[in-house]
């Protein structure tokens, strides 16, 4: 049995572990841009093969496959999806764990994501917007500024998923400083127009979406085209600092409960979470006409508006949510994958360890907004000692150069994964494990990651978040107003925002 | 009791934000803590400090908010002229703000000067911030909070061991961090209010991460909270250490009628402190509680306000009785506290003038017999009447026909704290 790998970060690596520990002891071939050390050393002790080259490059990701004649790949990042890699391979007749690209919109597009669940009356939809351009944008804001509609408080980003970058949130009820929010909401606006030039596959380019709050949490499932099956709650956190205070990073670290729920959410909303993912893959696949076989995911938020709301969807697993789970996955992946290619997932049971486990990125300085500060500096682990301390380490954005020396890529380098009884005991773990610097750049360059992540405080606080909007979104269901939004406009009069967007959608209410 | 602000921008054009305003109206939050100075410090290329006398929104208008530049903001308020913003420039330039007092010199002022020296030189040695102000805090023992900005851009902000005064973390959005005296100078600012920064614990801001350490052992040692923020400093509003404000200064109005009880037609506090004590001791006493008093002009800290002469008419313009709801009544009046009583005196006078029949005092803190060591401004402990006299006199010099304090142990009780993880020094008497 020959398995290929695409992509090289810590997720990705965290892949190749659980395809290693696969009773069909496969051989394992793995491609991506950076030579990840340990998925190279996975790969070695495989008997496999690696390869660099560009992971979006379809053509070449699905020869290497024919060359190396693999009975399945499995794609870990979300751009390969983008650019029909998952298409490409299997035209050659090689299965692949992977949404193709028509189905991955629903992560690449967050316009067409969300359009879609509101034409097909998905629960846990937000307000939005789309514009072309900076003036349009603007002129809309400008139009209703100072009106009592949602545009008051909104979440700015790039229409396009640009790799986990870019989204602002704006909160303007202080008066007093609204001149400030004015001009920080411009700027935002005008570099996200900017940024998005640099992709040429959409014309959308700015998305506003009503701005909602309450604890985020991430449920990736497996997909077989038929059955959808959920996976352990996660929560990732975005705040490139302690706190939650910085910067939106791809994520500098997770936690999960014992078993499928996290500490702040319940069973009832486990369920639910999983009913709305069920729900959008069968609606692209409506559209498209095509199976989903691979990884989905739901960036998750519980809100007074809507109770368990998506925020936005992944095509894969998260990173580093998706470390968490395979850390945890008790079942023969390689068995899942085929039965994922077989379309008989609903004919296998899943099993993941009942044990809490915390994940926390380091970083060098500089990532997520200065990457070129955070490239290129030389990389020490001290692999034995992090054994040592009853942790696991993932490698991210590292290279191992042809002289067996490793230079960090810029983003998140490394994740250390602990299990334990709970997510508080886990994060001791790790920062017991990290307090010895068993990670150091060796030209003195500083690394940073969140000691926070799993901590007592933080599990407190998710959890009085949640009970607060538990009983709001609660009573508002009692009350059968679950989604339902009222603006008001002194020229126009009472505005149904729902109803405005679904006749600009044109969708036929019945 | 000065308060003290940071506002530190995070991650892709930090430098675009102009965070004066930010840092105006957090003063504004701030203003109970000093109404003697306001200052924003803020930094673009290069330190700047605007320094100036009086409440925050004279000493700023939007002339001088708008013209000052800079994307990361520090602000001070304080209650004495003399202590301003300590600015260093060698070996490092620096400007730091603090509440409370490092036990350096004789002198408030000195010693925030020799802690700002020290620290300077400490970076200077070190060439890390944080480790820097670990080491100063190891050393220097007080009761004390500060921020420091420095010319490379790096935010300081720590706390003594014992975490005497107080020091609070938010944040807004993806973009700014920021550190308060007070967590509702956070609310004013649309912040998240998160945590309390830990006793001798120190975060750093620089421009690509936020680092936190805390001084070895610091988790041992058993914290020394300033009991008087809480019957008195802070706002009602704030958070402090996890303990919310309003809840200890009900809880306090419930201790007192259990302790104090008396029969009565009305409880009134005193404006603006005093309410929640009221509204606790009706609760409790099941007395109703009525609006006794309306104010006139600006919230000012009779207490600590330096003249005599300003004192009262500080009290004569804040305090006019309702003349219909006190008439022919047996009143309960509560206080925060009494330093000289005078004011007390004032308002019982005023009360018995419109008609109260009998007056009894009730006060939501123990006596205040000492001054502070930590640099609260209380006038000198002869000048104290609780020093001076019981309650049996205070109330037969002020025409109350009771007058009781709150006991020590009440006090703790209604913050929730075992008395030895506070800060009582004032209500104690030292010789
Ligand atoms: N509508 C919203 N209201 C409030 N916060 C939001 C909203 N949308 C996004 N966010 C916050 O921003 C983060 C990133 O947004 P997301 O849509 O997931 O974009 P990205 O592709 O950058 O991950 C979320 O994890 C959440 O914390
Ligand atoms: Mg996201």
């Amino acid at each position: 049995m020959k398995v290929m790998g695409v992509g090289g970060g810590a997720r990705e690596h965290a892949l190749a572990e659980a395809i290693a520990r696969s009773t069909h002891s496969p051989k394992i071939y793995w491609v991506s841009e950076l030579r990840n050390p340990g998925i190279y050393r996975i790969v070695k002790q495989s008997g496999g093969e690696y390869a660099l080259a560009r992971t979006t490059d379809a053509i070449k990701v699905a020869e290497l496959a024919e060359k190396w004649n693999v009975d399945m790949v499995v794609i870990g990042p979300e751009e390969p999806n983008f650019h029909g890699v998952p298409d490409e391979v299997e035209k050659r007749g090689i299965p692949c764990i992977g949404a193709k690209r028509s189905l991955s919109i629903i992560e690449m597009s967050k316009a067409e994501m969300r359009r879609l669940q509101w034409r097909f009356n998905i629960p846990g939809k937000l307000l939005f917007k789309t514009y072309r351009s900076y003036e349009e944008a603007i002129e809309d804001l400008e139009k209703h500024a100072d009106t009592l509609t949602w545009l008051q408080n909104v979440a700015l980003k790039p229409a396009r998923q640009a790799g986990g970058k870019g989204v602002k949130v704006v909160e303007d009820l202080q008066v007093y400083l609204r001149s400030e929010k004015k001009q920080f909401k411009k700027r935002h606006i005008r570099w996200i127009e900017q940024y998005m030039k640099k992709y040429g596959d959409i014309e959308e380019r700015i998305l506003i979406e009503e701005k909602v709050w309450g604890p985020e949490y991430t449920l990736q499932c497996f997909v077989d085209g038929r059955t959808v099956v959920g996976m352990p709650l996660v929560q990732d956190n975005k705040h490139a600092y302690e706190y939650d205070i910085g910067p939106e990073t791809g994520g500098m670290g997770s936690y999960t409960g014992r078993g499928y729920l996290l500490p702040f959410i319940t069973k009832e909303e486990y369920d639910r979470s999983l009913e709305i993912v069920k729900a959008m893959v069968d609606a692209i696949q409506r559209i498209t006409g095509e199976r989903y076989h691979g990884f989905i995911a739901g960036q998750m938020m519980l809100t007074e508006i809507e109770g368990p709301t998506l925020i936005e969807m992944y095509s894969r697993l998260g990173d580093p949510e998706g470390v968490n789970v395979m850390a945890m996955l008790k079942t023969d992946i390689v068995d899942i994958f085929e039965a994922i290619i077989d379309e008989r997932l609903s004919k296998i049971k899943i099993e993941f360890a009942e044990v809490a486990t915390v994940v926390k990125a380091m970083a060098p300085k500089g990532y997520p907004d200065f990457r070129d500060l955070a490239k290129n500096h030389p990389v020490y682990v001290d692999e034995k000692a992090i054994e040592k301390a009853g942790c696991k380490l993932y490698w991210g954005s590292v290279h191992l150069k042809e002289d067996g020396s490793m230079v960090t890529g810029g983003s998140r380098m490394i994740e250390i994964l602990a299990f334990g009884e709970s997510p508080q005991q886990a994060s001791i773990k790790i920062e017991r494990c990290l307090s010895n610097r068993p990670v150091r750049l060796l030209d003195g360059w500083e690394l940073f990651y969140r000691s926070d992540i799993g901590s007592e405080e933080m599990i407190r606080k998710r959890t009085e978040i949640a009970e607060r909007v538990r009983r709001l979104y609660k009573y508002r269901e009692e009350r059968g107003i679950l989604g339902k939004r009222v603006d008001w406009h002194p020229k126009i009069g009472k505005i149904d925002p729902v109803k405005n967007l679904l006749d600009e959608l044109k969708v036929i209410r019945s | 009791m000065p308060g003290i602000l940071g506002i530190y921008p995070f991650g892709l054009g930090r430098e675009n934000w102009r965070l004066a305003r930010f840092v105006y109206y957090g003063l504004l939050a701030l203003q109970h803590r000093g109404q003697e100075i306001a200052s924003i410090i803020t930094f673009d290329k290069e330190l700047h400090n605007v320094t100036k006398k009086g409440f925050v929104d004279e000493a700023f208008d939007e002339k001088t908010i708008n013209s000052i530049p800079g994307f990361i903001g520090v602000g001070f308020v304080s209650p004495t002229e003399e202590q301003t913003p300590i600015e260093v420039s060698n070996p490092l330039g620096l400007i730091l703000v603090g509440d409370g007092k490092p036990e350096l010199e004789e002198d408030v002022r000195e010693s925030w000067r020799a802690f700002a020296e020290l620290l300077a030189e400490e970076i200077d040695r070190t060439k890390n911030a944080l480790r820097a102000a670990l080491n100063i805090i190891e050393k220097v023992n007080g009761g004390y909070s500060f921020i420091a900005l420095t010319e490379n851009q790096e935010l300081i902000a720590g706390r003594d061991v014992h975490g005497v005064k107080p020091l609070e973390v938010g944040s807004l959005g993806f973009d700014l961090g920021a550190v308060a005296s007070e967590s509702s100078a956070l609310d004013v600012l649309g912040m998240e209010h998160i945590a309390c920064v830990k006793p001798g614990e120190v975060v750093k801001f620089d421009p690509y991460s936020i680092e936190r350490g805390r001084v070895k052992g610091a988790d041992k040692v058993e914290p020394k909270y300033c009991s008087f923020e809480y019957v008195y400093l802070a706002r009602p509003d704030s958070i402090i250490n996890d303990i919310p404000i309003y809840k200890v200064r009900e809880s306090i109005g419930v201790m007192l009628a259990k302790e104090h009880p008396v029969k009565a037609d009305i409880v009134i506090g005193i404006p603006e402190t005093a309410i929640p004590f009221a509204l606790g001791y009706s609760k409790s006493s099941g007395i109703p509680v009525s609006l006794g008093f309306v104010t006139t002009g600006r919230k000012v800290r009779t207490a600590i306000k330096p003249s005599i002469f300003e004192r009262l008419v500080g009290v004569q313009l804040k305090l006019n009785p309702i003349k219909c709801v006190i008439d022919g009544k047996d009143i309960v009046l509560i206080d925060d506290s009494v330093v000289r009583g005078t004011t007390l005196r004032n308002t019982v006078w005023n009360l018995k003038r419109k008609g109260a029949r009998r007056v009894h005092v009730r006060i939501g803190s123990p006596s205040l017999v000492s001054s502070c060591p930590y640099g609260i401004e209380i006038p000198p402990p002869d000048e104290l009447i609780a020093r001076a006299l019981d309650e049996r006199e205070i109330a037969e010099v002020i025409g109350a026909d009771t007058f009781s304090f709150l006991s020590i142990e009440s006090l703790c009780k209604a913050i929730g704290l075992p008395c030895n993880r506070l800060c009582l020094s004032c209500w104690r008497r030292r010789t």
